[in-house]
Order: structure tokens, then sequence, then C-alpha cells
């Protein structure tokens, strides 16, 4: 009994993060009569992607972000595999600088994310531009990513709430 | 465990050396994806309806209580105006009893002259009205999903979108009782367009911005600022004279056009159901 109830609690502790960045996501996807919501729709997935990856290696691995990606493609109709190349692209970076920089201030996290997600927009802009053939528009890149870095600490309070709430493995820190 | 106060942390290599091998791993999937994609659209249509099927139910739950607020503010400004709307509504009644003689009149006229041209109509065309329960209107693409409810079974892939202002888009793809629709600001967007003015044709291409890009108009085309570009019905895709934009900028190089819809607009639109294209027998006895 104990074994299946440890089997569920892992199985849970890999589910949480992605469900709660698709069910966040769901949210920003219903219409609204302001435009400014447009550029909003894949906010939840930069910021849930990088929140997890830095925060709860143990939970959260390439596969879910592959996972997050078709889901993001699908639903954005973006060609399939755009986004999964670009959170698979988020996932790489993000590991990276959140393992060599043990960053607690969040002030510093924000400017590692901010970083990092620079780096991910300038990816996805060039890999888009290159299957089209044609440049996308760079200002609405740039919004994207401005807003995406502005609404960064309230979406990451909600995953905060999430991961306090949903997910009680303490033995990550051994497995950085 | 308490974590170190340490700006370094320690990482095992062996770990990471493995996990990079199955990063590539997926990243050359992706890239594969993304490669078929590129050369065939219907492989991987499948795995997007598969993903749409069980995804686009959930934002249609996720937006119900949306729906809800909107209906009700929208009721309550309605209270707040009738009476303007009331005085404006008799207004425009009155000028539309004059239109619709007029139009009577023209209407036996264009049925005489199509009886002496010998003219064929167009196929009678069906039309269902869908909800807009997502979209997606971003530098990277322009999309919509409809909820079609009972209407899926007679939704084809390549049917137009349109709204009161005009053409907004096509069905790319239909799942279950849902469709995701690619509007003609989206980059991959091209619809064959017609000035309704000078009968000047070209191709109207998106660019993921509210402008659009006409290509391939005549040399010597008459085409001004303020002209509008309706459908040429041009492949047969789509049908012919329906509103698409209005031009921006005629210069000698480029032409741009505006689209007539506006994004904020998009809660309830209609489906098209054109089908003028014959069936594979008779395709290859035409060819």
């Amino acid at each position: 009994m104990s074994e299946i109830k440890n089997f569920c609690a892992i199985l849970a502790t890999y589910l949480i993060p992605p469900i709660s960045v698709i069910l966040i996501d769901l949210l920003f996807y219903i219409p609204r009569s302001s435009d400014f919501w447009n550029f909003t729709r894949l906010v939840p997935f930069y910021t849930g992607v990088y929140f997890w990856l830095s925060q709860r290696p143990d939970a959260f691995n390439g596969i879910t972000a592959f996972i997050l990606g078709t889901v993001a493609d699908v639903i954005s109709a973006t060609p399939l595999g755009i986004n999964i190349l670009t959170f698979l692209f988020l996932y790489y970076w993000g590991t990276r600088l959140s393992t060599y920089f043990n960053v607690k201030k969040f002030s510093y996290a924000w400017l590692l994310f901010a970083l990092t997600i620079f780096i991910t927009i300038a990816f996805k802009f060039l890999i888009t531009s290159t299957f089209h053939r044609s440049f996308v528009p760079l200002n609405q890149t740039l919004l994207e990513l401005l807003l995406t870095i502005t609404i960064y600490p309230i979406l990451t309070c909600y995953y905060i709430w999430v991961e306090r709430h949903y997910i009680h493995l303490e033995e990550r820190y051994e497995k950085i | 465990m308490k974590r170190e106060r340490v700006l370094f942390l320690k990482e095992n290599y062996v770990l990471r050396v493995l996990k990079s091998f199955f990063l590539a791993g997926l990243f050359i999937i992706a890239l594969l994806l993304v490669l078929v994609h590129k050369i065939d659209i219907n492989i991987v249509s499948g795995v997007s309806r598969s993903v749409m099927f069980v995804v686009t139910p959930l934002i249609h739950v996720a937006s119900l209580p949306a729906e809800g607020l909107g209906y009700g503010y929208k009721k309550i400004a309605e209270i707040m105006y009738i009476h303007e709307e009331n005085e404006r509504l008799r207004q425009e009644n009155q000028e539309l009893y004059l239109l619709k003689d007029r139009m009577r009149a023209l209407q036996t006229e264009n049925r005489i002259f199509k009886k002496l041209l010998h003219h064929i109509d167009i196929p009678q065309t069906k039309s269902y009205t869908a909800r807009v329960i997502a979209e997606n209107d971003n530098a990277f693409s322009n999309s919509l999903i409809l909820y079609l409810g009972n209407a899926a079974d007679f939704i084809k892939s390549g049917y137009a979108v349109v709204n009161a202002s005009g053409l907004i888009g096509r069905i790319e793809i239909v799942s279950g009782k849902y469709a995701r629709v690619t509007l003609i600001t989206d980059i991959n967007s091209k619809i064959p367009v017609v000035s309704l003015k000078s009968r000047d044709r070209g191709i109207l291409v998106g660019n993921n911005t509210r402008s659009l890009n006409l290509i391939f108009p005549p040399l010597m085309a008459e085409l001004h600022k303020g002209d509008i570009l309706v459908t040429s019905g041009s492949g047969g895709g789509l049908p012919p004279d329906i509103p698409v934009a209005k031009i921006k900028r005629a210069g000698v190089d480029t032409i741009t056009a505006t689209p007539l819809f506006s994004p904020s607009e998009l809660e309830i639109v209609k489906i098209i159901a054109y089908d003028v294209m014959p069936d594979e027998a008779t395709a290859k006895e035409l060819q």
C-alpha cells in the first residue's frame, strides 16, 4: 500500500509542474477585448518552464519541456516543433545558468530570468524567421519579451504557491 | 537537507553528460518535427489534431466564466444606452426601407441580365455560426480556436471564416467539436484578392502584423489608398466577393492593406461551407 502511495506521490511530483503551467495558460487564452493580452499568451509557458527548472530540477526535465512545447505549438498554431525547440533551448540555458549561479535574492533571479528569456526569444525569432523565410515583426517580439519579463514576479507567486501546496519532496537539494 | 550558502554549486559531471545526450536527442526530434512540417503538413496534422482534441475542451471550460462576465457587462451597457440605440435604429430602418426597394429592382434586373448572358451562378453556400473560445495574436502566429458544436461534422479544412466586417481567416484543423482558424494576418496566410474598384488582382500575404502585403499585382494596376480588396475566388478555395482589406498605402514597390476586422470584435463568427473543388475522379478527368 505504501509503495502505491509512494508511486502516486512521485507521479504527482512530475505531473504538477506541467499541469500548473497549462492551467494558468488556459486563462491567458480566453478572448479579451484588449490587444495587450495577445502578447501575453505564451508568457506562463516561459515563466513556468524557467521557474520549475530552476526551483525544482527534480520534478522538471527535458521531456516535460518537450510536452509543454507540443501543447504550446498546437494551441498557438505555430508550426509543430518551433515551441518545442524554444522550450528545450530555454531548458538548456536555464539549467546551465541556474546551476552555476546559486541565486537567493529574488531581484537577481529576475535578472537571470530576463537574460535567459532574452536569449530564448532571440533564438525563437531566428528559427521562426528561418522557417517562414521572412522576418517576423521585431517590435512585437520585443513587446512580448518585455511583457514576459514584467509579468514574471506575478506568475512566480502562483508557481511558488503550487510548489508549497502540492509538492513535498525535500531531498531535491541532494540531487543538484 | 539545507542548501549550502555558496555561489557556485558542484555538479555530477557524468550525470551532466548523460543529460546532455538525452537533451540532444529531444532537440533532434523537435528539429525533425519542424522539417516534417515544412515538407508535408499532413503527417504532423494528426499529432496537432490529437493534442487539440485534449486541450481545447479545457480552454472552453476556462473561458466560460469570462464569457458569462462579458455577457453581463454587454447587457448592462445595452440597457444604459437603450434610448440612443433606439433612435439610431429608427433612422437606419428608414434608410433601409428606401434601399430595400432599390435592391429589389436591381435584383430583378440582374436576374434578367444573367438569363440573357447564360451566366452560371456560383454554388449555393451553407453557413454555420461558431463561438471563438481562444485567440492567439502575436509576433509568431495569428490564430483562433472555435467551438463548432453540432456543426463540427459539416466543417472541413479550408472553409472561409467571416464576421460582419469581412473575411477573418480559414479553417486549418478540425478536431472533435473544435476548429483552429489561421487568420488572414498570419504569416502563413495567402489570399487571392481583387480590387473592388479597378478589378486588379493580387495575393494578400500576412506577416503577423495588422499590415498585409499585396504581392503580384498587375504592372499597370490602378490601386489607390482606401480601395477595398475582396476575395477573387481564384483557385476555388474561397467564395468570391468577400471583403478582406482596405488599401493603406499604394507605393511603387509595395502595396500594403489593413484587414477590415478588428481582433477585439471576434466573438461570434460565421463559417462558409464552399465546395467547388472537384472530387478526385473528376479532377483526373479534367486533367
